[in-house]
């Protein structure tokens, strides 16, 4: 009798399941074993990330799917890119446009021309040439992360690429660490005349004198050279900060806040790259006089009290004897 | 100028040292990885060679090879 009551069941339940197993069928209508198995979809609903058990001690391995990781490559391979050709040749293309239009600032010469004042000291160009020549060799390297493959691989080939690719590696790793000791040091420098006053509100009302014939007051930095100041000191900053969490991968966060730091660190980079373009124009081509004041640290004192005319009378104040010389500078008759 | 040549030295100077510093943190997976209990043996010589090459009979391991059976 129990065996009977048993085979009933089993029947019903049979009769009851078989509908149900019979319609999982694949598209093609040939029955599908695996359809009501573990899938990608059932186990995402589980927890953000797939992964299992490994016997090997290196945890991070046990990753198998991290879907954070689609997108941050879709978003280096597709939109970095376009963000960084447009911020890197557009501005390029303003500064030539810019250059064509308003032209060269050129030295206004006065009775003071000849005369030379120090504007920057070794240690400060030392400081400053440390941070920008590492700075060109970031950039390229850097740009070569986004542009190499699309750009210079077709071009040398990708075995004299992959050299260059490692090597370019190798000095953006490397050369990261003067670089950030370099902003340090600008920053330990300079910071007290960067703070920012009421005089650079003025100096920017009036286009900071790149617009008109206008030269308006300011100190040993007008307001666009604090901008710039400021930007490689947090941009500067910023990217030692998210460079050294991938130069050192798992120490301070997992996959995911490594691929955030790479997406901060481009964005930051490619922005960086057209300020500091903008920096190196107005510092060479786009001012005469300006590089002097970071070639051989002394500049023209026209020049100076043109364009810094408040640090001038500060230096003068100093000194009883007139402007700064500069080391064996005579002054001009 | 002169400052200029002096930071450029200088930063050589640092990344050499960065480079140092940073290789003595690093240490190889199959040095990383092996515990007492697993041995993870070398990469470099016995999948893609000691150069890196692909090939796994260079004259080093060939030596090495027949220094191990005689």
């Amino acid at each position: 009798m129990r065996r009977l009551t048993s085979l009933l069941l089993l029947a019903a339940t049979l009769a009851l399941t078989a509908p149900a197993v019979a319609q999982v069928r694949a598209p093609d209508g040939a029955p599908n074993p695996t359809a009501s198995s573990v899938n990608e979809e059932m186990l995402f609903k589980q927890d953000p990330k797939i992964h299992g058990r490994i016997s090997i001690p290196n945890a991070t391995a046990a990753n198998l799917i991290q879907p954070q990781g689609r997108e941050w490559r879709e978003f280096r391979e597709s939109w970095m890119p376009w963000i960084g050709g447009l911020a890197v040749l557009g501005m390029i293309a303003a500064l030539g446009l810019f250059y064509f239009t308003r032209g060269r600032i050129r030295l206004e010469h006065s009775e003071e021309s000849g005369k030379k004042i120090l504007r920057f000291n070794s240690f400060e160009r030392f400081s400053h040439w440390m941070t920008a020549s590492c700075f060109i060799v970031l950039s390229l390297s850097g740009l070569n992360y986004i542009f190499g493959k699309r750009l210079l691989m077709p071009l040398i080939g990708p075995e004299a690429f992959a050299t260059l690719a490692q090597y370019g590696k190798y000095a953006h790793i490397y050369l990261a660490w003067p670089f950030m000791l370099g902003v340090l040091f600008m920053l330990v420098l300079w910071v007290r005349d960067n703070i920012p006053g009421r005089i650079d509100w003025i100096w920017l009302k009036q286009g900071g004198g790149l617009l008109g014939d206008a030269h308006p007051s300011a100190g040993r930095f007008n307001a666009g050279q604090k901008m710039v100041f400021w930007m490689v000191v947090g941009f500067g900053l910023a990217m030692g900060a998210t460079g050294i969490m991938m130069i050192f991968p798992f120490a301070a966060t997992d996959i995911n806040g490594m691929q955030v730091m790479q997406v901060i660190h481009s964005l930051i980079g490619v922005v960086f790259i057209a300020g500091i373009l903008a920096h190196i124009y107005i510092g060479s081509l786009g001012m005469e006089g300006a590089y002097d004041a970071m070639g051989s640290g002394e500049v023209d004192l026209a020049w100076a009290k043109v364009h810094h005319d408040l640090w001038v009378k500060e230096q003068q104040a100093k000194t009883a004897s007139g402007p700064q010389l500069g080391r064996g500078q005579v002054p001009a008759e | 100028m002169k400052a200029f040549l002096v930071a450029v030295a200088a930063a050589v100077v640092l990344a050499t040292a960065a480079s140092f510093l940073l290789a003595e943190n690093q240490r190889f997976a199959y040095q990383a990885f092996a515990t007492s209990g697993a041995r993870v043996s070398d990469p470099g010589t016995n999948l893609v060679g000691p150069r890196w090459t692909g090939d796994i009979k260079e004259p080093a391991s060939a030596s090495h090879k027949m220094e191990a059976g005689s």
